[in-house]
């Protein structure tokens, strides 16, 4: 019995090397395994557990920045190189009447202007019914976060304008340029996320045609991985689909889904 | 016909136990005397390749005393694959003699 107790613990170490998402399912097909063994075989054959999961993890589908800690953490790192930047970076010199720039004058503009362009976007961008009331902090404070988090990236792109000296083209335009695909990008990141857990949606399909569009909305669904919802966006607005819609699933449907299967 | 894929002897070996009825993975091991940390990836690689596919034991009155295991079986291009395996390791199929051991 003892045997079989650190054929167990290996065989819990080891799957702290498989992904997170497929850790229970993993560690139970194991565990139904070892139940089989020889208690004299089990550590031997429980060593092994170490060489799968590593499988496992190097095999599974890559889906980048799907979480979103992946998300914070990408942003963080490409904050934190922006910033480095910038501080190693010279002020830049402007023509008069700007004059040479205060320690905080670019940054407190770059998030006011982010404010601007950000309220500006969300206004033109059709706006998308899926706001489920629980968890509207959690993805208030995710975009707050995004949007900090973007600022040093802006920051360090609008210094690096300045400093490359006279451009063919008017900078201003270059810089509202880069704020916008920034800003755009995190409005975007945002309404392809899953309302319920924040995961990236997966598994677009495209549902109808456009010769059908009198009979029935066409456009595309995605998936939350996790089993939460679909989102429905229909190619173009109709007075019955006029902008994308979540339909929110219970847990009965949740086999269909592998990862909220494994996690169950 | 597509072409089927070449294995290595390893994993042919691994196919050919699961097609004489060595259905788990420890019942595999066992009759290819291979270790768990290779078994174990190599059948998650021929799923992946669809040459299997895998299943749990549904629930029954047997496993209420017992835990379900995961079974594999071939699939058409498995069998292909095997096939075509056999001829490039004549010896393949006196390596892992038909199952004796098949418990479903």
């Amino acid at each position: 019995m003892k045997r079989k107790s650190l054929a167990h613990a290996v065989l819990r170490a080891a799957s702290l090397l498989a992904p997170a998402a497929r850790r229970a399912g993993w560690l139970k097909e194991w565990r139904s395994e070892l139940w089989y063994i020889n208690p004299d075989a089990a550590a031997r054959f429980s060593l092994g557990a170490f060489r799968d999961a590593l499988w496992v993890r190097r095999n599974q589908p890559r889906r980048h920045l799907e979480s979103p800690l992946s998300c914070l953490a990408f942003l963080a790192g490409a904050a934190s190189i922006a910033l480095l930047l910038s501080i190693c970076l010279p002020a830049p010199e402007l023509p008069e009447p700007a004059g040479r720039l205060r320690a905080l004058d670019l940054p407190f503009g770059t998030f006011m202007l982010s404010l601007l362009f950000l309220a500006g976007m969300w206004a033109a961008m059709r706006p998308a019914r899926y706001r489920p009331r629980h968890g509207r902090a959690r993805r208030a404070i995710f975009l707050m976060l995004k949007l900090l988090l973007i600022q040093p990236v802006l920051l360090a792109s609008f210094l690096i304008m300045l400093l490359t000296g006279p451009m063919p083209i008017v900078p201003q335009l270059l810089i509202f340029g880069t704020w916008g695909f920034g800003l755009r990008w995190i409005l975007l990141d945002q309404q392809r996320r899953c309302p319920v857990c924040l995961r990236l949606l997966t598994e677009p399909v495209r549902i109808g045609s456009a010769s059908e569009t009198f009979l029935e909305w066409y456009g595309a669904e995605s998936a939350c991985s996790r089993g939460h919802g679909l989102l429905q966006a229909p190619e173009i607005s109709a007075t019955y689909a006029g902008s994308r819609q979540w339909l929110a699933l219970d847990a009965s449907w949740r086999d269909l889904f592998p990862e909220a299967a494994e996690r169950q | 016909m597509a072409d089927a894929p070449r294995l290595s002897h390893t994993t042919a070996m691994i196919l050919q136990a699961v097609a004489a009825g060595h259905i788990y993975g420890y019942t595999v091991m066992d009759r290819t005397g291979l270790p768990s940390g290779t078994v174990y990836p190599a059948l998650r690689r021929l799923e992946q390749d669809r040459l299997i596919q895998s299943k749990w034991e549904p629930p029954s009155a047997a496993t209420a005393l017992r835990p379900p295991r995961k079974y594999y079986r071939l699939t058409r291009v498995g069998e292909t694959a095997l096939a075509a395996s056999r001829k490039r390791y004549p010896l393949l199929a006196s390596l892992t003699p038909a199952g004796d051991v098949r418990d479903s």
